[in-house]
């Protein structure tokens, strides 16, 4: 079992499905292996050193220079594991016992230091027969309260500034009683002394020196862990990686089932790799083990449905192309796709750059982006970073087009045409005229009196394009739906569900194009055009509402307000690009304000403003422009496909980064 | 003069249309939100589906601000 093991671990394509003790007659849950209980103390043995020596093993998550997993092996059977503990361990006891003992010499220095302006040797503090002897604290001075009940032998001494006062009184013991009460109304508290001889004043200097060779013993023992914790790391985090495989190893054959003289796994593998698979397991046993293949899951539900509860959900192997791994994380956040439904990352990742890149729509933002999006992909390890420098990229790429060709506008300004009195021109701020052919490249809405889309004159033009885009995002997502269904159940099923509302989709935006020219206006006119697309609008909706009767019942009508709020919602991509605009807009006038009359200073501060300015709008475009290009795939998108909850494939396999397997060990 | 009224009145009609929303848009998230960071720090799992129940009531001042939009430059 135990080579066996170790194979599907070589193998790295078994997701393992756990066995449920009493679901197979004849079989139970195995035992661990022998060595994997040794092998967990060791762990602990090594982790608690670790954690002595400030060795954040999980933190190290990279290390260059990997130990040969043959000799670290060989290492924990020769027990160095537990003569690195004694060492860390000696040094950690032996530093307790003196913090300890400074500690207690620390609070006799104190003491005693209270007592030195009392003349009185030590050793005379105790030892009497009829005398009862109090040291202590209190708030203010007792003697003459002690006084009072006849009680004089009293020494009182209080330092200025000192919250409490020392008190040191020898009383007869009938008296005791008397002084006892009369201290605790002064808010006596007991003082503990040191055994010592000769003068509290005479005992400080020793006391004080012994105390210093103490905190000098600490420092040196200190020093020595910090040195073994240099000199350690790697080893430490090389014996924690092996043993935690081991234990791993070990422990597999809990999730399996055994009998009396044979074992089963049952694991998932992906229909791709199970020949591979089967030969790697015949040439390593030579035939004696038997691998067979039970059933291969389809992606109709209903398949599932009626398999055994443990083997009802297949795992989920994400397989994306080059474009949609970059995504995966985003997906993710929401949930692992079921095994029967589409991923979105691919989706995504189309989609999201695409917002982020109208949103933005700058060349000047555009550059950045880009640079920090491949740089962040060059570097980042974690799949936060890469996700985040992937929207910067490829958004990136998207938002130089749109502002190049599209907006024709960099920094808040565009390319061609004549300043204005609050905006002005790269043309006009450079005193050039651009030549003919790079101004015939871009679009112009009103016959060459903007050159290029205007985000905020063209407003109105912005928010339909951002609507019929949002058209294109939905109808997408909702045929997705259908076709997730379809797979799932079948085309009538498919059609009750998410094709009507595909009609449904339609239906809402002739409607809603039809009115637009009706009302819009000046004055109400139903033009031929109006009234025919307000038809066919309606009877769309009809056909939708009618085929997803079935299933959504009274909701096929109230869901149609939410698709159109759905609509409405893509105009934040016109929205956002318009508030972005509209701050460049304010700081180029502020900064140009500066810069033109007031000499060095003025070109200093103007300048000064401009670089701010544009570095925050820059920031904010990465908030702004990021999270609402994810809002809309999160909401309006996968709302209408994605159901999520699936189980991640998780081959049993080992990741080494702190060890490597050599060739030659194989 | 009229005219000159009836534009003053459109502009502070678009300044209210988008100003209540926002302000609605915002007391709802300020609930939503303060949920949602409770929500991730039990269980960080939960962002993706937290993230969208934040964003919902954003749709609010999205219809103030299309309205806002269509006064402006429609009326």
């Amino acid at each position: 079992m135990d080579e066996a093991i170790d194979a599907v671990y070589s193998i790295g394509s078994v997701h393992l499905v756990d066995h449920i003790g009493g679901s197979d007659e004849g079989f139970d849950i195995g035992a661990p292996l022998e060595h994997s209980s040794k092998a967990s103390e060791r762990l602990l043995k090594v982790r608690a050193a670790g954690k002595e020596l400030g060795v954040n093993v999980a933190k190290m998550a990279y290390n260059p220079e990997p130990k040969p997993a043959k000799k670290v092996r060989a290492k924990i059977k020769g027990s160095e594991v537990e003569a690195l503990e004694k060492k860390v361990f000696g040094i950690i006891d032996e530093r307790n016992a003196v913090q300890q003992r400074a500690a207690a010499l620390a609070a006799d220095l104190d003491v005693l230091r209270r007592l030195s302006s009392f003349d009185v040797p030590l050793e005379h503090y105790s030892g009497y027969r009829s005398l009862t002897v109090f040291v202590g604290t209190v708030r203010e001075d007792p003697t003459k309260a002690l006084g009072a009940v006849g009680i004089t032998d009293v020494l009182f001494d209080m330092p200025k500034k000192a919250a409490r006062g020392t008190v040191l009184a020898f009383v007869p013991n009938e008296g005791a009683e008397a002084a006892s009460a009369t201290l605790a109304k002064h808010g006596y508290t007991e003082m503990a002394y040191p055994e010592l001889t000769g003068t509290p004043a005479e005992a400080v200097p020793g006391l004080s020196d012994d105390l210093a060779k103490a905190e000098a013993r600490i420092e040196e023992l200190n020093l020595e862990l910090a040195k073994l914790s240099e000199e350690y790391a790697t080893t430490i985090a090389a014996f924690d990686e092996e043993l935690s495989i081991m234990v791993e190893k070990g422990e597999t054959p809990l999730r399996i089932a055994v009998s009396d003289y044979s074992f089963v796994m049952d694991g998932w593998i992906p229909t791709a790799e199970v020949d591979a698979v089967s030969a790697a397991l015949d040439a390593r046993f030579d035939g004696t083990v038997h691998m067979e293949v039970q059933e291969e899951r389809g992606r109709k539900l209903e398949e599932s449905e009626k398999a055994e509860k443990r083997f009802r959900d297949p795992p989920t192997k994400a397989d994306n192309g080059a474009l949609g791994k970059h995504f995966e994380y985003p997906t993710s956040l929401v949930s692992t796709p079921k095994y029967q439904e589409i991923d979105p990352s691919t989706i995504i990742g189309i989609f999201l750059p695409f917002f982020f890149g109208l949103m933005v729509g700058d060349l000047g933002y555009a550059i950045p982006f880009i640079i920090l999006g491949a740089y962040g992909l060059k570097v980042a390890k974690s799949q936060e970073f890469q996700a985040i420098a992937s929207v910067l990229f490829f958004g990136g790429i998207w938002a130089a087009i749109f502002g190049f060709f599209f907006f024709a506008e960099m920094l808040g300004m565009h390319f061609v045409g004549a300043a204005t009195e609050t905006s002005t021109t790269w043309e006009a701020l450079l005193g050039v005229t651009l030549p003919e052919w790079f101004t015939g490249m871009f679009p112009s809405l009103d016959g060459g009196g903007h050159v290029g889309i205007s985000k905020l004159h063209d407003a109105v033009f912005m928010l339909k394009l951002s609507v019929y885009i949002g058209i294109v995002h939905l109808a997408v997502s909702y045929f997705l739906g259908f076709v997730n269904i379809l797979r799932q159940h079948g085309f009538a099923h498919a059609m009750h569900e998410k094709g009507g509302w595909l009609f449904s989709l339609f239906g809402i935006s002739f409607l809603c194009y039809g009115l637009s020219l009706a009302l819009f206006g000046p004055e109400i006119v139903l033009t031929d055009m109006a009234i025919r697309t307000i038809a066919i609008g309606a009877v769309l909706i009809a056909i939708g509402v009618a085929v997803c009767w079935k299933v959504e019942k009274s909701h096929a009508i109230m869901g149609l307000l939410s698709v159109m709020g759905n609509i409405l919602s893509y105009t934040r991509l016109a929205a956002i690009g318009m508030s972005k605009a509209g701050m460049a807009l304010a700081f180029n006038y502020m900064s140009i304000l500066m810069l033109g009359p007031n000499g060095i200073v003025g070109a200093v501060a103007g300048f000064a403003v401009f670089v701010v300015g544009h570095m925050m709008i820059w920031v904010l475009a990465i908030i702004s422009a990021g999270l609402h290009g994810l809002r809309l795939q999160y909401v309006e998108m996968m709302a209408k496909f994605f159901a999520g909850d699936g189980v991640k494939y998780d081959p049993l396999a080992i990741k080494r980064v702190h060890t490597e397997v050599l060739e030659t060990e194989v | 003069m009229a005219a000159e009224i009836g534009t003053g009145m459109v502009a502070i009609a678009a300044g209210l249309a988008i100003g209540l929303t926002g302000l609605a848009s915002g007391l709802a998230e300020r609930d939503v939100g303060a949920a949602a960071v409770g929500a991730i720090t039990e269980d960080a799992t939960l962002f993706g589906k937290t993230m969208v129940l934040m964003v919902l009531p954003e749709t609010i001042v999205i219809f103030g601000l299309v309205v806002a939009i269509l006064m402006i430059f429609v009326m």
